[in-house]
């Protein structure tokens, strides 16, 4: 790890997080969903309470990296590696959105119940933000060892 | 025909005379060591600022130091 930069260890920390929590989340929401439990209030419940997690074990692990290597100024190459993956990721979250969209609209001319249903909607545009942000720190990595 | 690829002799030039650490180069260009050793490695090519200010650090023209390879 000593070779890698401060924002290079912030990403590795903060996709492996996002990775365990997402997973988390989603298998939860699976069980939830088959065993008939997953209503509004539950949803929200476990969103909030994994969301609040990753927040406790981003800010934790920060402060660990901080302590054995001096945070950085971001530099261009930084800056390059950053608006390069933010862009793809920022474009699957678009693609992402505008086909749920999609799928809420047609749904609801064709009369599909589920389409309209709200719980669906939410776990749909987690799922977008999740594979979003895992292309955009996969990317970042990807780019700090093979270059732009 | 130039492949495009910018290349440089920022290990060789450090590595000559006194020596300067890739630390010392990156304080005096204002980037991260990282950066310092991406460049180096021909997996980043520098702004023309940060590629000037590396020519300047020694005392070398920007033409020397970066080239586009053939």
């Amino acid at each position: 790890m000593s070779d890698l930069s401060f924002h290079e260890k912030s990403a590795w920390g903060t996709l492996l997080a996002t990775w365990l929590i997402g997973i988390l989340y989603f298998n939860s929401a699976w069980d939830m969903w088959q065993a008939g439990q997953l209503h509004p209030a539950s949803n929200f419940g476990l969103a909030a309470g994994l969301t609040a997690l990753l927040v406790a074990v981003l800010v934790a692990y920060h402060m660990l990296i901080a302590v054995t290597a001096k945070p950085e100024d971001e530099d261009e190459r930084d800056r390059s590696i950053s608006r390069r993956a933010g862009s793809i990721g920022g474009a699957i979250l678009t693609v992402g959105v505008i086909g749920i969209v999609f799928q809420i609209l047609i749904g609801g001319m064709l009369g599909d119940p589920v389409a309209g249903s709200p719980i669906l909607i939410a776990n749909a545009l987690m799922a977008v933000v999740f594979i979003a942000t895992i292309v955009e720190l996969s990317l970042t990595l990807y780019f700090y060892r093979k270059g732009l | 025909m130039a492949s495009g690829k910018v290349e440089n002799r920022v290990r060789e030039l450090r590595a000559s005379g006194p020596g300067m650490t890739q630390q010392a180069l990156a304080e005096a260009v204002g980037v991260s060591r990282q950066t310092i050793i991406a460049i180096e490695q021909g997996r980043y090519s520098p702004s023309l600022e940060v590629a000037l200010k590396i020519a300047a650090a020694f005392g070398e023209p920007v033409e020397w130091v970066f080239w586009l390879g053939v």
